[in-house]
């Protein structure tokens, strides 16, 4: 039986983890300590808890790492782990994902900075937030992509019907969410 | 005021509260109509294949509690909506495991094994039929333990168990849950610890927000919803996702079958398959009231059992009603017991009690616990007339099981065509804007997805999410009971050992976990 190198590198990166947490980011990141002693009274400090679970942490992935080396489980049944192919995919999603939040964070603002340069004083984005047809600019248009763009990477093809499907979904979801509801408003208008 | 005025106000409360509509007369409260809607969204979602109630429940709360608020009213109308949809979707996830040979739900994997065989001989409409009745007895049975049950340990536990107990309970099963769910116990303890650190970040008592990294945004840590949806609905998004990019379409055509056999449920039928019911049914109901151990593992102990126990004609496999019947009533019976731990220790079992779990934390004025079935002298205790409440849209919930779900569930089997490729991406997009409405801003969303992230790689790297999320949403209330109970033995640090049944706990918790560390390999 040979030793799964997913698990050994789970157990190391776990224990490598803990091991800084509790040597560099607990003693930097929290201002009280494991125990408290405020007018001789003490009390359980805000670094206790996290101090446990990463020791915790460090103990369970050696003994996860010690046990595959010394008592390797059976091969079959294993994980597959992260493979070129799930690299590739995961790249693929990522950038799609990156690609439609910038367009649906960025697509409304910069409509009414294009109108407002060409002359026409309409106000600030943030002034037409939630103003047809501005509030569904950058919602229809990452959302639409996001769709339309995951259907197609898996796909591996664009069509027309996924096309429509994705411009359908879009339209439930902004009937769904922003008609019904004046208290509400759809991604990104809220932080705008 | 006792307990039966307790039972009548949460039956009052459900019947009488907001009438939105009349029928014959009869006005129609708004919590019911919920229950109504969410049992046939339910039943809609569980016979996608692809979705489940989990992923319904998660993207209607947000809905919900723009719809109602977070005020105290809102609560029966919301649980009525999650309760519908956990019901509907535990029927619905039987019809295409029936009817195309493909799981709605991971738990209606093994009602393939005889459902579609019937469905090959011509007897679809004979399985669904069997899967209804088994799936709704098993659920009944399930409902009438958690009723009984859930109170009287809910007033065992306040009674017998001090902060130091409470604290060593929430240990126990959140080792219980790591150990039980998943491949390897290692892995699972990971995934708890995950959970209950990323739960730390920006909690505590100090102003200073702890492990924040100085980031802003980071000030309250991470959102509960975000970190739930993200590891739970988003991870498992995008690891089907990629398992449709990997097989590229290869998916065959599927074949309509004449259906020409027996397809009534005829009194015969029953009596044959009343048995198997009743085996799986308390199997189920055994397994749903311990935390973490999902219908998987019923449904599989359920037709395991049924198998054995069957001495007729031909084998499980064949096409029999009886592994049907097996396989329904166990991961049916799971959903009600599973309850039973949120009730009476707040402790969530499974994913669909993590739900209801989030909408109390949402909405105001429920907290569920022992402190629900707390008597205040001549006082009402507002919080046991809801779970009061909760039982009995449970009670209806299966009254419209029994009579409606059938023939909503033979009408759904439409739904398997609907294509996964083209489903997932919308429901990705449903769920980032279910949390940017109730967050309201954009670092939710990029949480979310981190999260998301986290939940893909760790079902590619076999563990567990389970774990992660309950441990999540118990971090705080474990760190506050260690803090109660320090405080209580006068800063005794040993605190958790000064009890003979905190100290069993902790030995149970050790015990759990060495036993299924070396028992891993027999048990998978």
């Amino acid at each position: 039986m040979s030793r799964d190198r997913w698990t050994i590198g789970l157990a190391v990166f776990f224990a490598a983890f803990a091991a800084l947490t509790l040597g560099v980011w607990i003693p930097n990141d929290i201002e009280t300590g494991v125990i408290e002693k405020f007018r001789r009274q003490i009390s359980i400090g805000d670094a206790m808890a996290p101090t446990f679970v990463a020791a915790a942490m460090l103990v369970v992935g050696l003994i996860m790492g010690v046990l595959e080396c010394v008592r390797p489980g059976a091969a079959e049944g294993r994980p597959r782990g992260l493979d070129g192919s799930a690299f590739k995919f995961v790249l693929r999603l990522g950038g799609l994902l990156v690609v439609s939040l910038l367009l649906m964070i960025y697509v409304g603002p910069l409509t009414v900075d294009v109108i407002n340069g060409l002359g026409h004083d309409i106000g600030t984005y943030r002034q037409l937030r939630d103003t047809v047809p501005y509030k569904y600019l950058g919602y229809v248009t990452g959302g639409f992509v996001l769709v339309f763009g995951v259907t197609s990477l898996v796909e591996n093809r664009f069509s027309r019907a996924s096309g429509v499907v994705a411009l359908a979904a879009v339209a439930v979801l902004v009937v769904l969410y922003d008609v019904p509801f004046d208290d509400l408003l759809l991604p990104p208008n809220s932080d705008q | 005021m006792g307990f039966l005025d307790h039972i009548w106000l949460g039956i009052v409360a459900v019947f009488s509260a907001d009438p939105v509509l009349t029928i014959a007369g009869i006005p129609i409260s708004i919590t019911i109509t919920m229950v109504f809607s969410g049992f046939l969204g339910g039943i809609v979602v569980g016979a996608t294949p692809g979705l489940g109630g989990p992923f319904a429940m998660a993207v209607s709360l947000p809905i919900l509690v723009s719809i109602f608020g977070f005020d105290v009213d809102a609560m029966l109308p919301v649980l009525g909506f999650l309760i519908g949809i956990m019901k509907g979707a535990t029927l619905g996830g039987a019809v295409p495991a029936i009817l195309f040979n493909t799981p709605g739900t991971p738990d209606s994997l093994l009602t393939t094994f005889d459902g579609y065989p019937m469905t090959r001989n011509g007897q679809s409409g004979k399985a669904l039929r069997v899967a209804h009745f088994s799936s709704v007895s098993g659920d009944s049975v399930s409902d009438i333990v958690l009723i009984v049950g859930a109170p009287f340990l809910a007033v065992f536990v306040e009674r017998f168990l001090d902060f130091p107990e409470k604290a060593a309970l929430i240990i126990l099963s959140l080792a219980f849950i790591a150990a039980v769910v998943g491949a390897n116990v290692w892995k699972g303890l990971l995934a708890a610890l995950m959970g209950l650190f990323f739960a730390y970040v920006s909690t505590g008592q100090d102003n200073y927000p702890r492990l924040s990294l100085g980031i802003e945004e980071l000030g309250n840590g991470f959102p509960v919803i975000s970190a739930v949806l993200g590891v739970l609905i988003i991870g498992e998004v995008f690891k089907a996702l990629e398992d449709m990019w990997r097989e590229m379409r290869e998916k065959a055509e599927i074949a309509e079958i004449e259906q020409s056999g027996d397809n009534k449920l005829h009194w015969a039928d029953i009596r044959r398959i009343l048995p198997f019911i009743g085996i799986s049914a308390s199997i189920g109901t055994m397994i749903g009231a311990l935390p973490g151990i999902g219908s998987t593992l019923a449904a599989t102990l359920g037709y395991a059992t049924g198998r054995k126990f069957y001495k007729g004609d031909g084998n499980f496999g064949d096409g029999l009603p009886e592994g049907v019947a097996s396989t329904e009533a166990a991961n049916s019976a799971v959903s009600g017991a599973n309850l039973i731990p949120v009730l009476s220790l707040g402790i969530p079992g499974n994913v669909a009690a993590v739900f209801i779990v989030l909408a109390t934390e949402t909405i105001s004025g429920f907290n569920p616990g022992p402190d629900v079935f707390r008597l205040i002298p001549n006082q009402v205790n507002p919080e046991m007339v809801i779970a009061f409440g909760l039982f009995t849209m449970m009670i209806f919930a299966n009254v419209l099981n029994w009579t409606l779900g059938g023939v909503f569930m033979r009408a759904t089997g439409i739904m398997v065509k609907v294509p996964k490729q083209r489903l997932l991406p919308i429901v990705l997009l449903l769920t980032l804007t279910a949390i940017y409405v109730q967050e309201t801003n954009m670092f939710a969303i990029y949480v979310t997805l981190g999260f998301g992230f986290l939940g893909y790689l760790m079902r590619k790297l076999d563990i567990s999410v389970l774990p992660f999320v309950i441990a999540f949403i118990l971090a705080n209330r474990l760190e506050e009971s260690m803090r109660q109970a320090f405080d209580a033995t006068g800063s005794n640090p040993w605190f958790l050992f000064q009890s003979p049944i905190a100290v069993a706990f902790i030995l149970l918790a050790i015990g759990v976990t060495v036993f299924f560390a070396r028992n891993q390999k027999a048990l998978g």
